[in-house]
């Protein structure tokens, strides 16, 4: 014999389970809403020098990966550290970033840039998540201004000029 | 005798074995010594050094290590070439490539803070690398033959004869 509330309690496990157990929508789309495309020019050339040399996230087995001129190039032909780098790689490079956590990128983007340490991108570079490269910016210094603030679609190009000098 | 050469192969495993089959993989992919050079600082020139001398495997354990070549696209080592290595944290080293064109840091000498900087002279002509290296410290790990998409090509001091200093001919 089983208790009425053993009997509640079980349905309420099922009920909670099945949910959380489904498997994703295969055909869920996730619409991309990331920063500003035609700013991210001056945060992709500090990028690909501090972040994307071919020892770091200028290679294909990289999750995050970038192109241009310090690393891995788009075109064949292109060398690293050759011709400078394409509107292509530019493209290559902001889709990778932006794709890399669209959900978050898009909320981070729709608050104006608030809290971006939502982005794994934001907590591996500031090195508060574990990354093999270590803490690349600090919260505040132009390298860490030049990606949030182009979160926050108001690219600090001065900040991103700085950063590619820094140091 | 017998026990001689269980020392012996022992050491060899206890020198060349790694429980880590990424990194097993990308020793056995590196093939075997050249003939007529054993393992010492003269072998395996242009290859990556640190996959084996990683501190775990091989010794001396580097903390840098490469092949400097003196042309561009050529295959003839650049001896006596100066490879000056500067950290992040300002610490700089300077290390000496000798016939093989090899060149080591003993990690026990210096453990450079990342990104590094690096540049090459010889004979009064210094060649800078362009980037910076972000956190590998075998220079082959980037820079192999031929250049590509994905290889800067190998290290080199000059682009052609024309420019190599006087005497620098390999």
């Amino acid at each position: 014999m089983m208790f009425p509330f053993v009997k509640l309690t079980i349905a309420s496990l099922l009920a909670g389970a099945i949910p959380a157990c489904a498997a994703p929508d295969p055909n869920a789309t996730t619409t991309l809403a990331g920063p500003d495309r035609a700013s991210f020019d001056s945060v992709q050339a500090f990028l690909d020098h501090r972040c994307g040399t071919l020892d770091c996230h200028g290679t294909r087995y990289r999750n995050l990966r970038l192109w241009g001129h310090d690393g891995m190039r788009l075109a064949f032909g292109d060398v690293p550290g050759a011709s400078p780098t394409t509107s292509a790689e530019v493209d290559a490079s902001y889709a990778a970033i932006v794709a890399l956590e669209p959900e978050i990128m898009n909320a981070v983007v729709a608050d104006h840039g608030a809290h971006p340490e939502r982005l794994t991108l934001v907590r591996k570079a500031r090195g508060t998540e574990k990354h093999a490269g270590g803490a690349v910016v600090a919260v505040g210094d132009v390298r860490d201004v030049c990606i949030t603030s182009w979160l926050a679609s108001q690219t600090d190009e001065t900040a991103c000029a700085a950063a590619l000098v820094y140091p | 005798m017998v026990k001689r050469s269980l020392f012996g192969v022992l050491t060899m495993l206890a020198t060349t074995c790694t429980l880590d089959p990424v990194q097993s993989e990308a020793i056995a992919d590196l093939g075997g010594e050249a003939p007529g050079i054993p393992p010492g600082p003269l072998h395996r020139p242009g290859q990556p050094c640190l996959v084996c001398h990683d501190g775990s495997t091989a010794r001396p354990a580097m903390s840098v290590g490469g092949t400097v070549y003196a042309l561009l696209g050529a295959t003839a080592p650049l001896s006596g070439a100066g490879v000056e290595l500067t950290a992040e944290d300002g610490s700089t080293f300077l290390a000496r490539t000798n016939v093989a064109g090899n060149f080591y840091v003993e990690a026990a000498a210096w453990q450079p803070v990342y990104p590094l900087r690096v540049a090459v002279a010889f004979g009064g002509l210094t060649s800078t690398m362009s980037t910076i290296i972000g956190r590998d410290g075998s220079c082959a790990s980037c820079h192999v033959d031929p250049p590509s998409r994905i290889s800067a090509g190998r290290v080199y001091l000059a682009p052609s004869a024309a420019l190599l200093p006087d005497g620098g001919a390999p």
